[in-house]
Parts: structure tokens; sequence; C-alpha cells
């Protein structure tokens, strides 16, 4: 991962390490893979699952994540996006 | 009071066309945002889709107005029917101007990056007030679009003086042709070359960003 990332990156590289162990994946994995402060990986966890890209498992000790259709079309679509979005002036401010 | 802008009779239902066509360009930029917004779930697609569907709504009732003005120029148009095509023509300049004064908020308070309804509601009431009150409506109109489109342009002139791709170029390249268009609109009111001119430049304004929306969808 490269060191400056912009924000549709970062959502892409989260989506992208649930997607290679889909299902199965826990949070320290996903944080680990995802190189985000802890605070950071919680407020995009959030968002993502808030406007369905991901779904979160409960079990009894622990909580896994998958990919929901949303966030298989952004990982398939992603670079459409990165181009629209680049030369459209249309980048967020990462948190 | 309203003044309108001087068309040369050899340009009527020309102007109307390109209208169509300027109506056609944003409402597709408009359609392909809002469809990266259901992808992405970010909010500056959401702004900039809305932005350029409420300017193609704009373009979309100057062009039938202009249209309608074409066909009781060329005789279609009785004395009965003269008043209400008149009546027509008031209400469609007034819905043309705001509903473009309110594209360019939406754009310029996307570019702003102000996260703040309350902001944005007042900028536009500020906007269309301004108009509204002021006594030349459709000259503050161009004034104020131009003042928009300048602060639109150095955004991205910025963005693409970060990103140095061409795509960014082609973008800024288009917006500042917009401002161009606009600011010959201002004085297309007593000169009617201004207002071939402004209709040429914003059509390559909207070119150079049709050119930039083709490219992106046709690598994907």
């Amino acid at each position: 991962m490269s060191k400056k990332r912009d924000r549709l990156q970062i959502i892409y590289d989260i989506l992208r390490v649930i997607k290679e162990k889909n299902g199965k994946i826990k949070p320290t994995n996903i944080l680990y893979k995802s190189n985000l402060s802890n605070q950071m990986f919680q407020e995009y966890m959030n968002e993502l699952m808030q406007k369905g890209f991901i779904l979160e498992r409960r079990a009894k000790i622990s909580k896994t994540y998958s990919l929901t259709q949303k966030g298989f079309d952004y990982l398939n679509k992603y670079q459409m996006i990165v181009d629209f979005t680049n030369s459209f002036g249309l980048n967020e401010l990462v948190i | 009071m309203m003044n309108y802008a001087i068309v040369p009779h050899w340009f009527a239902g020309y102007n109307a066309a390109l209208e169509m066509l300027f109506f056609a360009i944003a409402l597709l930029v408009g359609a392909y945002s809002l469809k990266v917004y259901q992808l992405s779930g970010q909010r500056q697609h959401k702004l900039f889709g809305i932005s350029f569907l409420m300017i193609s709504a704009a373009y979309f009732i100057q062009s039938v107005l202009n249209f309608a003005s074409s066909y009781s120029m060329a005789g279609g148009c009785n004395l009965q029917t003269m008043p209400l095509m008149h009546a027509l023509n008031i209400v469609g300049i007034y819905a043309h101007m705001l509903l473009f004064t309110v594209g360019l908020v939406t754009l310029a308070y996307m570019a702003l990056r102000v996260k703040d309804l309350k902001a944005y509601f007042l900028f536009a009431a500020v906007a269309i007030g301004a108009i509204l009150v002021s006594l030349n409506k459709l000259y503050f109109f161009y004034v104020l679009s131009s003042i928009l489109l300048i602060y639109i342009s150095f955004f991205y002139l910025r963005n693409y003086l970060q990103s140095r791709k061409s795509n960014a170029l082609t973008v800024f390249i288009g917006f500042l042709f917009l401002l161009f268009a606009k600011i010959h609109f201002i004085f297309s009111i007593d000169h009617s070359a201004y207002y071939v001119a402004g209709h040429l430049l914003e059509f390559v304004a909207y070119a150079l960003i049709l050119i930039n929306l083709i490219s992106v969808i046709r690598r994907k």
C-alpha cells in the first residue's frame, strides 16, 4: 500500500482485504492489513456498514465481516470511480 | 425590470438546438455522477450529480423557450396568443435563472467541501434573493454566474495542478470556457454578436466535459 492514500483507496483496501477471506475475516485482521489507526478503522468500518458495503456477523465470542453485492460492485468498478472522481475533482477529504 | 439578450435573426433555432445539446450533455454527466454515487456512497458524487441535473433542467427550459420564440418569430403566433407566449417566456426565464444559479451554487458548495446544509441553503438563498431584487435580473444573473464560475474554475485548476492528469486539464479548460461564455452573455444584452459567441464557447465547454466523460467510461 502506498504511504498517502485517499478515501476511495482506503475503502478499496478494506474491501479487498475482506474479499480475500470473505466471511471469515476478523476485525483485528482487517485492521492489521488495512494499515489504519484504530480510530480511523472504526470510523471507516461503521461507514461501510451504514452504507451497505459490508455485513457484520456476530458469533459468541467474535465477529466476522463479509462483502455485500454493493461491496463487490465497488471493487469491480473501482478504477472507473477513481477516474471519474479525479477528473471531476470529487475526492473527499480523508478523515 | 428584465432586459433580454439580443438574438440575431439568423441564429434563432440554432440557439435552441445548441441548448438542447447542452441539456443532454449535462443530463448525462449528472446521471452518471449519481450512478457513481450509488457505487461509492460519497457525498461529493451526489452533490456533483444534483448540480448537473439542475443545470440540465435549466438548459431544457431555455431551449424550449427559444424554440417557441423561433416559432412565433416565424409567424406561428397570432395576436391572441402573444400575451400567453410573453407570460410563458417570463416564467421560463425565471425558471432557467433559478435552476442554473442553484446548480452553480451546489457545484461551488461541493468545491468548498463544506459539510453544513445550513451554509448551503444560506448560500442559495442569498444568490436567488440577489437576482430577484436586482433591477436588471438577467444581467445580474450572468454576473453572478461568472463569479461562481471563477471560483469553480480555480477549484478545477487546483485539481489539475495536484493530479497533473490530462482528464483533469480537460475539465478545467471546459469550465474555463463556460466562464468565458457567461462573461460574453453579460454583454449580449447590448450586442447580438456576444450572444452567438457565448453559445459557441458553451459548445466547446460541454464538448470538453463530454470528451472527459467518454474517456472515463471507455477506460472502465
